[in-house]
């Protein structure tokens, strides 16, 4: 296969202590991932190579590396780039400020490689916010530490499911407070992000469809109080006035469907139950994050540290090769060959 | 005993896909036990016919619908004042597609039709005709008011998918109103009215309620909106507290996967994306409306109008069809309760 058609994926190995390296020598013991993208972690190779003993992977290579061109991406071997950072006899499941740098040195590392356009995504193991504090790092967790670090003041939440992918224009704050918080600027800040990542990840001219805020997207205005017309509808005019392919507002409930079943590449929601649920609803693993509007997408694994399992071999992978597979799916290919 | 009273589909806005689909369900239904009756336009039931008036008849009461009903489709004419337009919005036929549903729930209340099942209207064209209300549940709400009813009073608005119930706290409320508009009373009304109605009209014994929260992760315990910790818990030990098995609140992107939909026979949902986006992701083409709470059965699509494909035969017609079904079963539970 062509190398570009297998995007260089950096795996961050986040906190040491935890089950990072458990989880990415055991994901990347699954031969055909190599098929797909060039793995490459972004770690301690020690401490990898601990980790492949403890797992019982006695077959797997370490390979440490000190620059993308030098690794090897073939299965058996997994290639690091080696920060030398943790000290061999690290405990496992304890709070340290010295992997707490470590998680956030792997990242600043990868954040490098990422503006250097030599890798196509970043994919990261679990960190521990009170040991990356620790380590003097002061973040509220990876993905305000990975935008200041790309230099870029907005990013946005996406979550996918097999035919259906999902950006939000706000997360995390109550119902109230986001209707309160949608602009035409923030919408059309978030319509271009997902336009971005789809056109770099080679979906030429990505069919969009904009969710509405209000029932049946306020039914020309009869179900609202204007919401749509003075928030999204002038962000979706500007977007098409770019030649970009979005449709909007729409009623959420139909839009989903349609987006289902081939309608549209992009689903853009108001609020975070209107894009989680949709994603949710046909009980597929969704808990992969991906965060977009930095130089290259960044997924991440749906749990912690797992402190009280860490250094016994029991984690497991699966979460990772998920998220894996999304940050694949979604990886530049704009990125320079290694 | 007498064969059951037949039920009565109202057209609907005659200019949309309503004369369609009935007619698709009267050919999909008509050899069944499922016998209904139009009351609406016959001409623009024709018109929409690929036989056109051939398989119709007209009846001077509902009486004659089910002897007739497998020969042909039974309609009480009353007839429209205007020609329809198929896909043009016109406030001339709002004066009786307003009538039709008045004459509908009339029957139902007297027990001539064993229910009433609505094809969808508009809701411009009626406002310009000066029609007040948001749709046909508050409206057949208003004019079944003052009807007995044993157990406690609607509307409330039901979205059932082939394996997924959903009842709704607010409606078409604008979402900057939902949280004002919730309150213990309602929350509890509606989940009374629910669990009323899973037991009368679906046969099951105990039903088990989940209840949604309004704000991600159904709040957090506070720290991403209040209504949870200030409306919605206490309603729900409020409905716990009057004997109805209900949880919550739940997140709502987590409590509609199929292990979730297992553990419960309702959901109650603060608005209506939150139920309406999982039904139709279910179930698009058979998901039904139902209104409970009245003292008469009501039931209708979950689409609208479909203006956009009206008069050209492509519309579908599983919904109509599932909810003429479950409009029979639930007339047929309540005569034999």
């Amino acid at each position: 296969m062509n190398s570009s058609d297998r995007p260089v994926i950096a795996i961050t190995m986040g906190d040491a202590a935890g089950v990072g390296p458990e989880i990415i020598v055991k994901a990347l013991a699954h031969a055909d991932l190599y098929d797909r993208c060039r793995p490459l972690v972004v770690g301690d190779a020690q401490r990898l190579r601990r980790a492949a003993q403890i797992c019982g992977l006695t077959q797997l290579r370490i390979n440490p590396v000190e620059q993308v061109e030098d690794a090897r991406f073939e299965p058996g071997v997994v290639d690091c780039i080696d920060l030398k950072l943790i000290p061999s006899d690290l405990p496992f499941g304890k709070i340290s400020a010295v992997a707490g740098d470590g998680a956030y040195q792997y990242i600043a590392k990868s954040v490098e490689l990422a503006m250097a356009g030599k890798v196509g995504a970043i994919c990261t193991a679990p960190l521990n916010k009170e040991a990356l504090h620790a380590g003097g790092h002061f973040y509220p967790g990876h993905t305000e530490m990975l935008a200041e670090l790309c230099g870029v003041p907005e990013v946005s939440m996406m979550l996918t499911a097999p035919n259906l992918r999902v950006v939000h224009v706000t997360v995390h704050i109550g119902l109230i407070d986001a209707i309160a918080r949608i602009e035409p600027g923030l919408v059309e800040r978030t319509i271009a992000r997902g336009h971005a990542t789809l056109v770099k990840a080679g979906i030429a001219n990505p069919r969009i469809g904009v969710c509405g805020i209000n029932p049946h997207a306020g039914e020309n205005g009869l179900f609202g109080h204007g919401e749509e017309e003075l928030k999204i509808i002038p962000a979706v005019e500007r977007c098409q006035a770019k030649g970009w392919n979005v449709e909007g507002p729409l009623p959420a409930d139909t839009l989903f469907f349609r987006a289902g079943r081939g309608d549209f590449d992009l689903v853009v929601a108001m609020y975070h139950d209107q894009g989680h649920g949709p994603v949710k609803v046909m009980g597929i693993e969704a808990g992969v994050n991906i965060t977009i509007g930095l130089p290259v997408v960044r997924t991440s694994v749906d749990h912690g540290t797992a402190f009280d399992i860490a250094g016994t071999g029991k984690a497991d992978e699966r979460s990772l090769l998920e998220a894996l597979r999304q940050g694949i799916a979604l990886a530049s290919r704009e990125h320079a060959p290694a | 005993m007498a064969a059951p009273a037949p039920l009565a589909l109202t057209l609907g806005d005659p200019a949309g896909v309503g004369p369609e689909i009935i007619v698709k369900a009267w050919q999909a239904l008509r050899g069944g036990g499922e016998p209904f009756v139009v009351i609406g336009d016959f001409q623009a039931l024709a018109a929409a016919s690929p036989a056109g008036a051939s398989i119709l008849t007209r009846v001077g009461s509902v009486q004659e619908a089910g002897a007739l009903f497998a020969a042909a489709l039974p309609v009480l004419d009353m007839p429209l004042s205007a020609p329809v337009v198929a896909g043009k919005a016109s406030s001339a036929h709002a004066a009786m597609i307003v009538r039709w549903i008045e004459t509908a729930a009339g029957l139902a209340l007297s027990g001539a039709v064993s229910g009433v099942v609505t094809a969808p209207i508009a809701k411009a064209p009626l406002y310009e005709a000066g029609f007040g209300f948001p749709g046909h549940t508050e409206f057949l709400a208003e004019l079944t008011a003052l009807a007995p009813l044993n157990g406690a009073r609607g509307p409330v608005m039901m979205l059932a998918a082939a394996d997924l119930r959903t009842a709704l706290v607010t409606i078409h409320d604008p979402y900057v109103e939902v949280p004002a508009l919730l309150t213990v009373e309602r929350i509890v009304r509606t989940g009374e009215v629910t669990a009323q109605a899973l037991k009368r009209d679906f046969g099951i014994a105990a039903p088990r309620l989940a209840v949604t929260g309004l704000n991600p992760h159904a709040g957090e315990s506070g720290s991403i909106g209040r209504e949870e910790v200030d409306v919605i818990i206490p309603a729900v030990q409020a409905l716990r507290a009057r004997g109805i098995d209900a949880v919550g609140p739940k997140p709502a992107d987590t409590l509609f996967h199929p292990e979730a939909r297992a553990t419960y026979d309702a959901a109650i949902c603060m608005y209506h994306d939150q139920a309406l986006i999982p039904v139709k992701m279910l179930d698009f083409w058979g998901g039904v409306n139902l209104t409970l709470g009245l003292p008469i059965v009501r039931t209708s699509p979950d689409h609208g109008v479909g203006y956009d494909i009206a008069g050209r035969g492509v519309a579908r017609a599983e919904s109509m069809i599932a909810a003429i079904r479950m409009a029979s079963e639930i007339a047929q539970r309540r005569l034999a309760a």
